[in-house]
């Protein structure tokens, strides 16, 4: 093993390690919260809804809901921690050590991303084997699950670095990432939506999210799913450079 | 070549105040050298630069002939910082995780990173605590664990701010003998300390630092001659402006007169 390999795989294991050890409230919690919004939404108004676009109400909204849990726990995860690791100046540890900027961006971004990952698949491997979710476009759905992870965990970091107090991070949660995945058509399609909600609905990035995933299962996409992976894959790029540029100028992080 | 070398170094806070006004400061390789100055006199600013924690405004600062900016992997590969702030530890760790972790920082492979953490932990009596969390330690092993974990790479130059604040007597002996343990088997030591017997009976090579500049640098001897003052701790109070707290002037019944402004500029 290399040093660069070295040095980024402990950043990584010390996140892993802290989410670990707290993992009925990181990794339970959020299962179970993701648990209840496939019964409540899935199999209780799932029986009087019936079908949308030609499948099982429950089917429909079930990936959405697993891009949704790995969406808010990667961000969760990092913007927390970053801050946490701000606030007790624990990452002082690292900032002080021969950490390339890039490593250090990487393994917390690879922590949150492992952490969405987990439960994202446990969902989907418990849900998908009760209900029976098809695959139609493995590679797409794939990609979109990596670029969504990227750019939820990297916005993580974003919220992380600028918030100030604990609260900023559950503002960011409930007023911004929630409304937008909510109103991006997790529990609906766009297209039952009345003018200018329709329109509108195409300005928000999650909308193609949720779509870029709902392709790669059902086969089913409000947009064309090629445009909603650029959008996601854009965004990521663009992400990237922003908190990239960050950590090199230390803004928030250094003195 | 010299172990750090800091020229022009200047630091100004984004909306704050001018913390290093051009420092320039030289330590030897293999030195003990003692930094004093009054809280806020720039000490730990000039740490953070060292270390990286801080971004230099003006200046530069070679550890070991490694530019601290441009090359700031490999200077800090040299340097080990004992942090003043106990309280920076990750507490979701253990102490054994705190050592691996941080070995892996530097780049150390898995095998050296167990020897390492085996003979850090026999040398600063933490075997015991191997596997209790860091939020369970006591203050007096917390400290010990943040100058193991500085220690953990073998650093060529080990940082050391305020290392004895708050410990109490044995430990403080306990950790005095260990640095001087550790400097003489050649690392390099850089000491900012508010006890001026700790300098005193540690450092070979003291700088004096006061509103962000160096005022004088020398060894003990050296300074007393300079200001003509028979205590290296008369000759701080000379370099702060409070020459009326020493005690000389404690017998003239300067201090004891609450109220002047002598006593209480």
């Amino acid at each position: 093993m290399s040093a660069w390999q070295t040095r980024f795989g402990l950043g990584f294991r010390r996140e892993f390690t802290r989410y670990w050890s707290i993992k009925r409230q990181t990794i339970l919690t959020p299962l179970l919260e993701t648990y209840l919004y496939i019964s409540v939404f899935g199999a209780a108004l799932g029986s009087r809804v019936g079908e949308l676009e030609g499948v099982p109400y429950i089917t429909f909204i079930l990936p959405g809901l697993v891009m949704m849990a790995f969406a808010l726990n990667a961000f969760e995860n990092n913007a927390s921690s970053l801050f946490q690791q701000r606030f007790m100046r624990a990452i002082e540890d690292q900032l002080a050590s021969p950490l390339h900027n890039l490593e250090l961006l990487g393994a917390y971004t690879l922590g949150g991303f492992v952490r969405g990952a987990i439960i994202a698949g446990v969902t989907l491997f418990t849900a998908g084997f009760l209900v029976g979710l098809p695959v139609a476009d493995p590679l797409l759905l794939l990609w979109s699950f990596a670029s969504i992870g990227l750019f939820f965990a990297l916005f993580g970091v974003l919220v992380g670095v600028f918030a100030e107090a604990f609260d900023n991070i559950s503002l960011y949660r409930s007023f911004v990432l929630q409304p937008l995945i909510f109103i991006g058509g997790v529990f609906y399609s766009a297209e039952l939506l009345p003018e200018p909600w329709q329109t509108v609905a195409h300005f928000n990035p999650v909308f193609y999210m949720i779509n870029s995933v709902r392709h790669g299962f059902l086969g089913y996409s409000d947009v064309n799913p090629y445009l909603s992976l650029g959008v996601v894959t854009g965004g990521v790029l663009v992400l990237f450079a922003v908190v990239y540029w960050i950590f090199r100028k230390g803004y928030k992080l250094r003195f | 070549m010299d172990a750090l070398a800091i020229s022009g170094l200047v630091k100004q806070y984004r909306k704050g105040p001018e913390a290093l006004k051009g420092v320039d400061l030289t330590v030897g390789k293999g030195e003990f050298f003692g930094l004093l100055g009054p809280n806020g006199a720039g000490k730990s600013t000039m740490i953070h630069c060292i270390t990286g924690l801080a971004v230099p405004t003006a200046g530069e600062i070679k550890v070991f002939g490694k530019d601290a900016v441009k090359q700031y992997q490999q200077a800090r590969q040299a340097v080990g910082l004992s942090p003043q702030e106990v309280m920076s530890l990750d507490w979701f760790l253990t102490v054994e995780e705190t050592l691996d972790y941080h070995g892996g920082y530097y780049g150390m492979p898995r095998q050296r990173r167990e020897r390492r953490i085996k003979e850090l932990l026999k040398a600063f009596s933490l075997e015991d605590k191997r596997k209790a969390s860091v939020r369970a330690l006591s203050g007096g092993m917390r400290r010990r664990l943040v100058i193991a974990r500085a220690l953990m790479h073998k650093p060529k130059l080990l940082i050391l701010d305020e290392p004895t604040a708050g410990v109490d007597v044995e430990l403080r002996l306990e950790l005095w003998h260990y640095m001087k343990r550790v400097n003489r088997a050649g690392t390099t030591i850089l000491l900012t300390t508010h006890y001026i017997e700790e300098a005193e009976q540690l450092a070979s090579r003291i700088a004096l630092i006061n509103q962000g500049q160096i005022v004088e640098q020398g060894t003990v001897r050296e300074l007393k001659r300079k200001f003509k003052k028979k205590t290296l701790e008369d000759v701080y109070l000379s370099v702060v402006g409070r020459e009326e707290l020493g005690r000389n002037g404690a017998k003239a019944g300067v201090a004891s007169k609450p109220g002047t402004a002598g006593a209480f500029k």
